[in-house]
Parts: structure tokens; C-alpha cells; sequence
């Protein structure tokens, strides 16, 4: 049994305490395991639904400084609260549902696409010792769990009877399953370079100065390119958000959800981007790894730099079309990736940068 | 190389990007900012008092009326005692105002201008109407340069409804002015004989024209006066009309040289 | 296994759909994401301009004519008054002329403006836009200080403009003018060298200069197709023929040429400005105009280059305050018969980029 270690101190504090009152009324161990991790998953969960939250809220913040507009500036200060009260807002909204939809795949989609997007976080270290379990193929059991968002999409897009929305969702279908493949491959570098699946032991082979993968070997840079280049596909966002291009499908895959339901979309897809960012952050950047600070501190810092990175990105650039994203994952992204795995393969072999 | 000059390129796109985030936002919050309406910008049509009196400066001429292209303006007026006209109504229906300023220019007597107001939003589309005593209200503090005679109007004198009908507009402006003292607008006469009252009496009045309302495709007050009025009025109306032209561009010149000061 | 069943599927994009610019319909007819057949599908739009112009005196028709392409609206204005003018006889004076120009420039560079970011912001890159805009406002708030309004400006009127303009308008109008040419580095560093843009653009939906000609394109779409045509050399209209200004011109004809010849003309017209404000005469401002203008019977057409290309006037008059007929000519009309044409063997995504440079605003084609 993997047993949760949280080593930050009130909160720690807070899980010995349950653990010792579940002991003390006298629960039997498969009880006490359930109550645990049902624990930890709110917490988990409560901490990501506020990072989406913040996440959305900040997007809207730098288009609108890109932009030189104000952005939401209304519900406390600067608007900070603003999109605590469009949630509540999509909560109120009437959920309007297509006579003419598939009632099963209709309903799924969305709540598969969230639970998909959140279930990937069971193995990120958010810094030293607060993960809530470390699989030993931890980086593997994420990328797994997160395509899982491809077959919500175009669930959605099947389901929702609706030619654009179908459009979308065979669109996100083609598009992450291709740049799956990069992605992975550029992350492969660095796993076959450490040697192992795990998220923590990735991390921790980056400790000391400079130790970082993106400075420490030279197949780093390359692969950290291609990850991010991969990951914002991934995301689906600007300048691969071909799946719900606005000019073209009008939403693609959800457009026809409203309320609730497009808000589990809405959120899963800035987790998505917190995902994959995280991911750079913990593969490339060093994790947790950092002078003076806080090791949740260091982590959350990347990762936040590389979602202000996809920000800037996506209100910058124009829109691949479909058939040059395809051709642009299958003609460089998955020969410079492959390369660059055997480039990391012959290193490891003749053992330089250890 | 492409690739080179390619990732140069993405690259100087966001820095392009980059440099504006640090800028400062060029919108405003609007409610509690607001944007310096220049001088001179059209907004709400607002009738004009007196700044001595606080009387209205219409006229109830119709001049404004005629030359809206919306038929936004409505007009209600009934001759008093000594065939002066009195302004009984005038309505402004802002839902088809076009804002595009005609009524003002055609306004020989300072009587209504397009301030500098924009905010008349409410959740009722009959409220965006205004009669009289809005357009009155909402103008009071506008500030305007009176291009009226500068003398005091003549004490009332007995004018007879011929000599009156040759005369040119400006007398007419005196009578309704001293009118307007003596008496407040009534409604006394209904809205209904109004056509009638056009229809018979455009020979007599100076300035108004027995021209059929020019929007004839919106509903308007005037819409009866659509079966052609005879053609022989428009004959004996025609050299008042001609003498009207020249005010109207003076009074333009002068609009416009006080405004530029 | 049975063999599978594949079919072509119907895809109406519009009339409301984010970047049909308004409320065109096209009528797509998809074999997966590859248009096979595209049809325009108008009226959504119309407003019956040229018939309410038969009701209305020839002054009033002038806050029409700022419907018909609110765009552009002082080309509008700008083309009806010189119809009207050419029919009635009427000497405008100089100084009107002058102020008509820089207005119609002034104009012309906030519509290609908006071009410039709707067509990046159809292609996906949405803070081009704002950029747009933003230099849009200062262009308004110079009309506002003239005519006293943003979009419907009613300035341009038969036998010359309105108002002067105020003592401001010539500073500040040189001070936008500066910063208008400090600005081009951004808009061209922004998309111009983007390979995303490029790839989006170059060798999309490229014209012909013979399709073009048959089709009637005007103004920047045909000169982007080699053509140098524009109605303010080839037929000088006002007092075109005193300025010294380029007719730029594009080789391919591709969505990228018809997106660079806007950036281009944008700086022909800030020429054309600069020279407008040099030489501006004194002097009056409208010639004498009687308010209830009769124009001889007999008919009339006027043509001037809008910011989208050839926009005609034809009146016909029977003596009366009235014109018995009006037709307006928009050149979007005929632009958007191009889009079938050159969307041959194209994407869902290409129509749009397609659609976004042929710069068609509905209002011009429905009126």
C-alpha cells in the first residue's frame, strides 16, 4: 500500500489527524484507506478547481494587458474574484439539452473530460513529499490518463448532433492523438536518460545547481521545444485549437453544451494546460528543485511561467489549418523527436553528463 | 534558412505581444471614467429655453420636422386669438432618431440642438419617446449660442391674419414668442384636427411648407396629409420659402464660426 | 464487410457565425473538412436603402448613404454628393474638396484597419484586432471633433460639408498621421513574417487577374491580382489628380497579396493626407444650396474608389425634391460572387481566410 505523504505542516498536521482518529474509532483498515484518499482527493481536487479558476481569470488579465484593455476589473480587486461568480453563474444557467442528441454519450462526455483532466494530478509532485501517491510509472499513468480527454471530445462532438461540434471532435481525435506521439517521445528522452517512470525520481536526478534537464544535457532544449510545441496541441489551445476554432466551427465540440456542462469542459481545459505545463515544469525545469524557497513554491513558479508562456502564445499566433497541423507533427515534430531520442539513447550508452 | 528566419519571425511576434502587456490600458472604465465628448458632438436632441426667460425657443414651425429624414419628430401646435402659432406637443422618438443632426441645422431659432448627452438607455421602449417637457428638462443646462434676433420681441401688437400670412418668418417668431409669454401651451386643440389644420391653413403660415411629410414608409402623426394637399398652395408659399434660404445659411456661418472658436 | 457508406454533408455557415463579417450565409456543402461547394446566400440584410431614397429629399438621403457601407462611411456620403452635385450642376468649392479627401482617406485607412484585424483575428490570432481599433479610435475621434459623430458622420453633404473643421483638427491630424507611420513595424512584424500566417495565406484562394475583371472586382482585391486599376487615377474624381500617390499592386493574387496591398494602400492614403494637409486652401465650405433642391430631370452616375473598391451612385431624377431612382453600387456585392470562384479545392478554415480578405461587409451587398 502507498501511504500519502504530505509534508507541509498544518496540512500534514490535519491528515495525521484524521488518520489517528480513524484509528481511534476503530474503522478496519480498508475503511481508513477509503476515508484517507477521499481525504486527499478533496483536497487535491479543491486545490486544482481554484488554480483553474485563477487560471482563467489571469488568461482574461493578459489578453486584456496584451491588448492594452482593462480585462475583468468589476468583482473585487482587479476582478479577482470574477470567475468564482461565472461559475456560480454557469451553475444557475439552465441546461439545455439537444432534442435531437445521443442522451448517453451527451451526458458523458463532459463529466469524462473532467474527470480525465483532474485524475492526472494523483501523480504530480506539487513539491517535496506532497504528492499523493508516487506510482513508480507515474509520468506514464499521466500521459494515459490524459488522453482519455480525446475520447471525451469527440464524444461531445458525436453526441451533441451537431455538424460542427462533430467537426470539432474528429478534429481534436486526429489532433491529440498525433501529437500524442511526440510528446511522449520528447518526454522518452529524458525518462530513458534517468531511468525511471517515476515523477519523483525524474525529480529529484534534477537536483543541485543547474542540474536541470533543459540546461544539463544537450538533447534537452530540443526536447523541451518539441514537449511545449506537443503540449499546447495537446491542450488545444492557440495556435492548435483547431478542435473548437472559433472562426471556423463557432465552438466545435461544445457548442451546443450550456451551464454546468460547458463549464466542466471550460475548467478541464485550463487543468489541461496547468497540466502539461506542470509536466514541463517537473520534466525539464527541475521540478521542485530550487535555492531558498519552498519547494512548492519553485514548482508552482515554473509551472506558472510556462502557463504565462501558452498565454502569451495563444494571443499571439494565427491558427494552424488542420491538414498543416497534421503535417506539422508528422513531417518534423515526430522525426526531430525520434532523432533526438536516439541522440539521448547514444549518450546515456557512452555515459557523458552523468 | 526557412527555419531560421521562421522561428525568428514567431519570435518577433512575441515580443511584439510582450511589449504591449507592461503598457498602459487605453480603455476606460466607463461608468466611473468618462470619455471628453468634444463640443459639437451629436447626441440627444433637447429643446432649447430662453436664458432670460426660460420660455422654449420654439416656435412650433416645423422646419426641424420636415427636414428629419426618421419622421423622429412630431409636432403638435393650434393658432391662438390672433392666428399665432402655439406649441401644443412636441415629441422626439429617440427609438428613430438617426442622430444625424438635420433638425438642428434647419432650426432657425435656436429652438433645438443635438447636446452633448448619449445616456437614455432604459428597459422600456416607450420611455425612449420624450415629450415637451422632457426634451425642456434635459436641455436646461446645455449651453448654446443664440443666433436669434437680439431685440426683445415688440409688444403684441393686433396683426391680421393676411398681413401675417406675407410676412417672412421672423416676425412670425415674434408673434408665437409673445404668445408663448401670454399664454402657456394648451392642448387645446386635439392632435387629431391637426392635419385639417395644416391642410387649410398652409397658405396662411409663413414658414411652413405644404409639403407631404417626407417619410412616407414610417407611421407618423401626419400620415392623413399623405393624400397630396392641392398643388396651388405650394405657388403663394414659395416666395416666403425663398426668402427663408439665405437665414438659413447665415445662421449655419455663424453656427459654425463659434464653434471653431 | 459491407462497404462503407460515405456522403457529402450540408453545412450552413451563417448567418450567424463569427466571421461571416455580419449576416451572410454560405451554404457549405463538406466532404469532411474539404469544401466541395460553396453558396452565398444573401439578403439577410436588407434595409430597402434604395427604396426609402425615393421618398426622401436629396439632403435626407445623406444619413442613408451611412448605412449602405458603414465602413466607409464618407466615401458613402462622399460618392451620393457628387452624383447629386454632377445632376444639379452644383460648383463645390476647393477647400470642401480638400476636406473631403482627407476625410475619405482618413476613413479608408480605419476600414483597412479593421480589415487587417478581423482578418487576423479569422485566421486566429485575435490581438491584432484590438490593435486595430486602437488606432481606429484616434481616426474617430478626429471625425467626432469635425462632424460631431463616430460612424454615421453626415458630413459629406451635397455642395460641400457641413461644418469646418476646428482649428485642433489640423495638428492633431498631422500628430496621428506621424504615429500611424510608427506603427507599421508593428502590424508587419506581428503576422507579416509569421509562417503560421504565411502558411494560412500564401496560395489561398488566389484570383486571377482574368477572373477578377470578369467578375467585376474592384479596388484592393483586383489590384492584389496585378491589376492597376483604381478609379482615383484612371477616372480622377474631386481633386484626386492633385495629389502624388502610388497605386500599389501584388503579384499573386493570393489571400497573403490581398492582406499585404491593404497595409500598402494605408500608407498611400497617409501620403495622400500629409499632402492634403500641405496644401489645404481657404475658402467656403459648401457652395449655396437651396434646401429644397429640384436637380433637373435626366440621370446620373458617380463612381469614386472606397476602401473596398468601385463604389458607384445612380440617380435618376425627374425634376422633383425627390429622385425617382437610386441604385447603389458596392463593390462587396460583387466580391462576394468571388468566393465560389477561388475557393476551389480549399478547407472549411481556408473560406474563412478566403471570406476575411475579400473584405466583404454585408450592408455594401444587401443595402
Amino acid at each position: 500500500m502507498i501511504s500519502p505523504v504530505f509534508a507541509v505542516g498544518e496540512l500534514d498536521g490535519l491528515f495525521r489527524w484524521l488518520n489517528e482518529l480513524l484509528v481511534s474509532i476503530g474503522l478496519p483498515q480498508p475503511w481508513q484507506d477509503v476515508i484517507m484518499y477521499a481525504a486527499l482527493s478533496a483536497t487535491v481536487f479543491g486545490l486544482l478547481a481554484l488554480i483553474a479558476l485563477f487560471l482563467v481569470w489571469w488568461e482574461r488579465k493578459i489578453a486584456a494587458h496584451i491588448q492594452q484593455r482593462f480585462g475583468p476589473m468589476r468583482v473585487g480587486w482587479h476582478g479577482w474574484y470574477q470567475t468564482v461568480m461565472d461559475a456560480l453563474k454557469l451553475l444557475q444557467k439552465e441546461d439545455i439539452r439537444v432534442a435531437t442528441r445521443d442522451k448517453v454519450v451527451f451526458f458523458w462526455a463532459p463529466v469524462i473530460c473532467f474527470v480525465a483532466a483532474f485524475s492526472a494530478y494523483v501523480c504530480m509532485p506539487f513539491g517535496r513529499g506532497l504528492i499523493v501517491a508516487d506510482l513508480n510509472i507515474g509520468i506514464l499513468y499521466i500521459m494515459a490518463v490524459t488522453t482519455f480527454t480525446v475520447i471525451s471530445l469527440l464524444m461531445a462532438g458525436w453526441g451533441s448532433n451537431n455538424k460542427y461540434a462533430l467537426l470539432g471532435g474528429m478534429r481534436s481525435a486526429a489532433q491529440v492523438i498525433s501529437y500524442e506521439v511526440p510528446m511522449v517521445v520528447s518526454l522518452l528522452a529524458v525518462i530513458l536518460y534517468v531511468g525511471s517512470l517515476s515523477m519523483v525520481d525524474i525529480v529529484e536526478s534534477q537536483s543541485g545547481w543547474f542540474n536541470w534537464f533543459i540546461f544539463r544535457v544537450p538533447f534537452g532544449p530540443i526536447a523541451f521545444v518539441t514537449y511545449t510545441v506537443a503540449a499546447i496541441a495537446e491542450a488545444n489551445r492557440t495556435p492548435f485549437d483547431i478542435p473548437e476554432a472559433e472562426q471556423e466551427l463557432v465552438a466545435g465540440y461544445n457548442v451546443e453544451y450550456s451551464g454546468m456542462k460547458f463549464a466542466m469542459f471550460f475548467l478541464a481545459e485550463f487543468i489541461n494546460m496547468f497540466t502539461v505545463s506542470a509536466i514541463a515544469a517537473t520534466v525539464f525545469l527541475g521540478g521542485w528543485n530550487g535555492p531558498w524557497l519552498p519547494s512548492w513554491v519553485w514548482f508552482m513558479g515554473k509551472t506558472l511561467s510556462m502557463v504565462f508562456l501558452l498565454m502569451l502564445v495563444r494571443w499571439t499566433y494565427p491558427r494552424l489549418r488542420v491538414d498543416q497541423l497534421m503535417e506539422f507533427a508528422w513531417k518534423f515534430l515526430v522525426p526531430v523527436t525520434f532523432a533526438n531520442l536516439i541522440l539521448a539513447g547514444i549518450l546515456k550508452y557512452l555515459g557523458y553528463w552523468e | 534558412m526557412d527555419l531560421i528566419s521562421h522561428i525568428k519571425n514567431l519570435l518577433l511576434g512575441l515580443g511584439i505581444a510582450g511589449k504591449h502587456l507592461g503598457r498602459h490600458a487605453i480603455t476606460i472604465q466607463y461608468p466611473e471614467q468618462r470619455y471628453d465628448i468634444p463640443e459639437g458632438s451629436r447626441g440627444i436632441v433637447v429643446l432649447l429655453s430662453d436664458k432670460e426667460t426660460g420660455e422654449l425657443n420654439c416656435t412650433a414651425c416645423e422646419l426641424c420636422m420636415r427636414a428629419c429624414p426618421t419622421a423622429a419628430i412630431r409636432i403638435d401646435s393650434h393658432r391662438d386669438e390672433n392666428k399665432r402659432k402655439v406649441l401644443d406637443q412636441f415629441i422626439v422618438d429617440n427609438a428613430l432618431c438617426c442622430f444625424c443632426g438635420l433638425c438642428e441645422e434647419a432650426c432657425n431659432f435656436s429652438a433645438l440642438k443635438m447636446a452633448t448627452k448619449y445616456e437614455f438607455s432604459t428597459l422600456d421602449k416607450d420611455d425612449l419617446t420624450w415629450d415637451v417637457k422632457k426634451l425642456q428638462e434635459v436641455g436646461l443646462d446645455v449651453d448654446y449660442v443664440d443666433t436669434r434676433k437680439k431685440k426683445k420681441p415688440k409688444p403684441a401688437k393686433p396683426v391680421s391674419d393676411k398681413q401675417a400670412s406675407t410676412e417672412p418668418a421672423a416676425p412670425a417668431k415674434d408673434n408665437t414668442e409673445t404668445a408663448a409669454e401670454e399664454k402657456p401651451p394648451v392642448a387645446d386643440e386635439t392632435v387629431a384636427d391637426k392635419p385639417a389644420d395644416t391642410a387649410t391653413e398652409a397658405a396662411d403660415t409663413p414658414v411652413a411648407e405644404p409639403q407631404p411629410q417626407p417619410a412616407t414608409d414610417v407611421t407618423t402623426p401626419t400620415e392623413p396629409t399623405e393624400e397630396k394637399p392641392p398643388p396651388s398652395p405650394e405657388a403663394p408659399t414659395e416666395t416666403p420659402v425663398e426668402k427663408a434660404i439665405p437665414k438659413t445659411e447665415d445662421k449655419k456661418e455663424g453656427d459654425q464660426t463659434d464653434a471653431s472658436a | 464487410m459491407a462497404e462503407l457508406r460515405t456522403e457529402e454533408f450540408l453545412v450552413n455557415m451563417g448567418p450567424h457565425h463569427p466571421s461571416t463579417h455580419g449576416v451572410c450565409r454560405l451554404i457549405l456543402t463538406m466532404d469532411g473538412e474539404k469544401v466541395v461547394a460553396i453558396e452565398p446566400v444573401i439578403g439577410y440584410l436588407h434595409r430597402a436603402i434604395e427604396k426609402i431614397c425615393e421618398n426622401r429629399t436629396y439632403p435626407q438621403c445623406t444619413p442613408l448613404m451611412d448605412r449602405f457601407e458603414y465602413v466607409t462611411a464618407m466615401a458613402t456620403e462622399h460618392v451620393y454628393a457628387l452624383a447629386v452635385e454632377k445632376l444639379a450642376g452644383l460648383e463645390v468649392p476647393e477647400r470642401a474638396e480638400y476636406l473631403r479627401v482627407i476625410m475619405v482617406e482618413l476613413n479608408r485607412i480605419a476600414s483597412h484597419l479593421i480589415f487587417w484585424g478581423v482578418t487576423a483575428m479569422d485566421v486566429g490570432a485575435y490581438t491584432p484586432f484590438l490593435y486595430g481599433l486602437r488606432e481606429r479610435e484616434d481616426i474617430m475621434d478626429l471625425f467626432e471633433i469635425t462632424c460631431g459623430q463616430r460612424l454615421t458622420y453626415n458630413y459629406i453633404r451635397i455642395g460641400g460639408v457641413s461644418k469646418d473643421i476646428p482649428p485642433e483638427f489640423v495638428p492633431k491630424c498631422r500628430e496621428f498621421v506621424k504615429m500611424m507611420w510608427s506603427k507599421f513595424s508593428d502590424y508587419e512584424g506581428l503576422l507579416n513574417g509569421n509562417p503560421i500566417f504565411l502558411g494560412r495565406m500564401k496560395d489561398i484562394g488566389v484570383l486571377t487577374p482574368e477572373a477578377a475583371i470578369a467578375y467585376g472586382a474592384s479596388g484592393p482585391v483586383l489590384r492584389a491580382s496585378g491589376v492597376k486599376y483604381d478609379v482615383r487615377r484612371n477616372d480622377p474624381y474631386s481633386v484626386y489628380d492633385k495629389f502624388d500617390f502610388e497605386i500599389p499592386t501584388q503579384p499573386n493574387g493570393d489571400c497573403y497579396d490581398r492582406f499585404i496591398q491593404r497595409l500598402d494602400e494605408m500608407k498611400e492614403s497617409l501620403k495622400i493626407i500629409e499632402q492634403a494637409l500641405d496644401n489645404l486652401p481657404e475658402g467656403d465650405i459648401k457652395c449655396k444650396v437651396k434646401p429644397k433642391l429640384k436637380p433637373p430631370e435626366g440621370e446620373v452616375y458617380s463612381r469614386i474608389e472606397s476602401a473596398r473598391g468601385e463604389m458607384g451612385v445612380y440617380i435618376r431624377s425627374d425634376g422633383t425634391t425627390k429622385p425617382m431612382r437610386v441604385k447603389l453600387r458596392g463593390s462587396s456585392y460583387n466580391h462576394l460572387m468571388l468566393v465560389p470562384e477561388i475557393s476551389t479545392d480549399v478547407l472549411i478554415a481556408d473560406v474563412v481566410a478566403i471570406f476575411a480578405t475579400l473584405d466583404i461587409i454585408m450592408p455594401e451587398v444587401d443595402r
